[in-house]
């Protein structure tokens, strides 16, 4: 379970988040939609504790993300690129965040296999394409095997098959009883994932509930979503 | 703590720039021994040694580069970019999903540095003062255990003073670049002991004090020495603590 409770957060002079507030509850994906810009990052980057907020709290089930001993066996977080060291092979990298956290060894071999990574254990991050290096960052978050996994732009980088591949993964998890955060600006691809949704649009949420309420006399979830934060019109 | 000091100590060891770290410090001082064996020996000849004690631990001054260079990629290496793809991402993001505790993943990651850079000191400084008493013989008196000790410890400050300068700065390339040119080619740091005696007590100067005899025109106890360069790094250690722990990752 995830608590967003009015966090506000000022850059310098501007303010990047007004009071955000939402929930994502276990057994559901729950999409963090908005424009680029929007503030789902940095939302994102505040419940890890990356970045301070000025107000307010994120929790995840009732702690702050950084009070929770071994934290990586409550959350796992994908966020830009692999976030391994581009020096590294795949391997070597999830083996020092397994020690990290206390976690079994064998569990490297388990999420390379489980991403589809197993054959490239012994490359190097740095000589990854964009959509494995998506899969190795998503084999991180997945090393503790936690109840909440928290993904920004999970689909970025990836082909067809991975976007499928992704949106399976995402629903089963869901299944399986996990608490699904999920961040996209793509919602053609977020509408058949998705069980809540919520959206930011400069830094203020601007709808929040199920699929369905949201979408409500709109046609599709792009077209709430356009309708809501006020860009439609605007040629792209 | 254990787990931490594992994962810092992997990642470190598993970095091909460490490895270079490891390699100069392990062999430059050594190497120098033999490249400058003919020179030093004409040196004692002339009776330009004074002290001749002080002999193979001057050599050691080189080999503190791979100190230096292990304190700074411990740092450097988080925050060097994954990949063009994504400008942003470093991996100080899965180190601080991985280990959210800021102050402890600081300590963990100190104390694993200070763990590879103490056995590096401590090998090098050895081998090199055998490989000097190998070459030069009965010129050079056998080392007093104490100023031993004081060259690992001033091996393992330096290196912490990369490290912390490294947290400050958050760019590897500018900690090396003023630390290697203010060892290597022109000490800033003595220069300045020439305009001000005060001078001697800068980090880099006054812990040499704790195992070379002589060291500029000043005298500083070998003790007082080692005390004095504890406090610098003691000092920038703690600043570079609290600007981590407030900086945004």
């Amino acid at each position: 379970m995830i608590t967003i409770d009015g966090v506000t957060r000022v850059r310098g002079r501007t303010r990047v988040l007004h009071e955000v507030s939402f929930t994502a509850r276990p057994g559901r994906v729950t999409g963090f939609l908005g424009p680029n810009g929007a503030g789902k990052t940095t939302t994102l980057r505040v419940l890890l504790g990356l970045d301070r907020p000025q107000g307010g709290t994120a929790l995840i089930d009732g702690r702050r993300y950084a009070d929770h001993d071994r934290p990586l066996t409550v959350a796992g977080a994908l966020l830009d690129g692999s976030g391994a060291h581009r020096s590294r092979s795949a391997r070597s990298h999830l083996r020092w965040v397994a020690a990290s956290n206390g976690l079994p060894r064998s569990r490297v071999g388990e999420v390379l296999d489980l991403v589809g990574l197993g054959a490239e254990a012994g490359k190097r991050a740095g000589r990854f394409s964009l959509g494995m290096s998506r899969r190795l960052g998503l084999a991180t978050a997945l090393l503790g095997d936690p109840p909440v996994l928290i993904l920004d732009e999970p689909v970025n980088g990836l082909d067809p098959a991975g976007i499928r591949w992704m949106r399976t993964f995402l629903r089963d998890s869901a299944a399986a009883g996990r608490t699904v955060l999920l961040s996209s600006h793509l919602m053609g691809e977020l509408a058949e994932t998705v069980d809540d949704v919520v959206i930011i649009d400069h830094g203020r949420v601007v709808a929040a509930g199920e699929l369905a309420e949201v979408v409500g006399g709109h046609a599709t979830l792009e077209d709430a979503f356009l309708a809501k934060t006020g860009s439609e019109g605007v040629s792209w | 703590m254990v787990s931490l000091l594992d994962a810092e100590l992997r990642k470190l060891l598993g970095l091909r720039t460490a490895w270079i770290g490891l390699l100069v410090g392990f062999l430059a001082a050594p190497a120098l021994v033999f490249v400058s064996a003919g020179s030093t020996r004409r040196a004692i000849a002339e009776g330009l040694y004074t002290d001749s004690s002080d002999l193979g631990f001057q050599t050691l001054g080189i080999g503190v580069l791979g100190a230096m260079i292990l304190g700074v990629v411990t740092v450097s290496s988080e925050y060097t970019p994954t990949g063009e793809d994504a400008p942003g991402a470093r991996q100080l993001t899965t180190t601080l999903a991985a280990m959210p505790r800021r102050a402890r993943l600081l300590t963990a990651k100190g104390a694993a540095l200070t763990l590879v850079v103490a056995v590096q000191g401590l090998v090098t400084t050895v081998a090199t003062l055998a490989l000097t008493r190998l070459v030069h013989g009965s010129l050079v008196p056998s080392p007093a255990p104490g100023r031993l000790a004081g060259a690992v410890l001033y091996w393992v400050l330096i290196g912490l003073l990369a490290y912390a300068l490294t947290l400050i700065f958050r760019n590897g390339i500018v900690t090396l670049t003023v630390l290697v040119v203010n060892t290597s080619v022109v000490s800033v740091s003595y220069l300045l002991t020439k305009v001000t005696s005060a001078a001697v007590y800068l980090p880099d100067i006054v812990g040499a004090h704790m195992f070379l005899n002589e060291v500029g025109d000043h005298d500083v106890a070998p003790v007082t020495a080692g005390l004095v360069m504890s406090a610098w790094v003691a000092a920038l250690l703690a600043l570079a603590g609290w600007l981590f722990g407030r900086r945004d990752a």
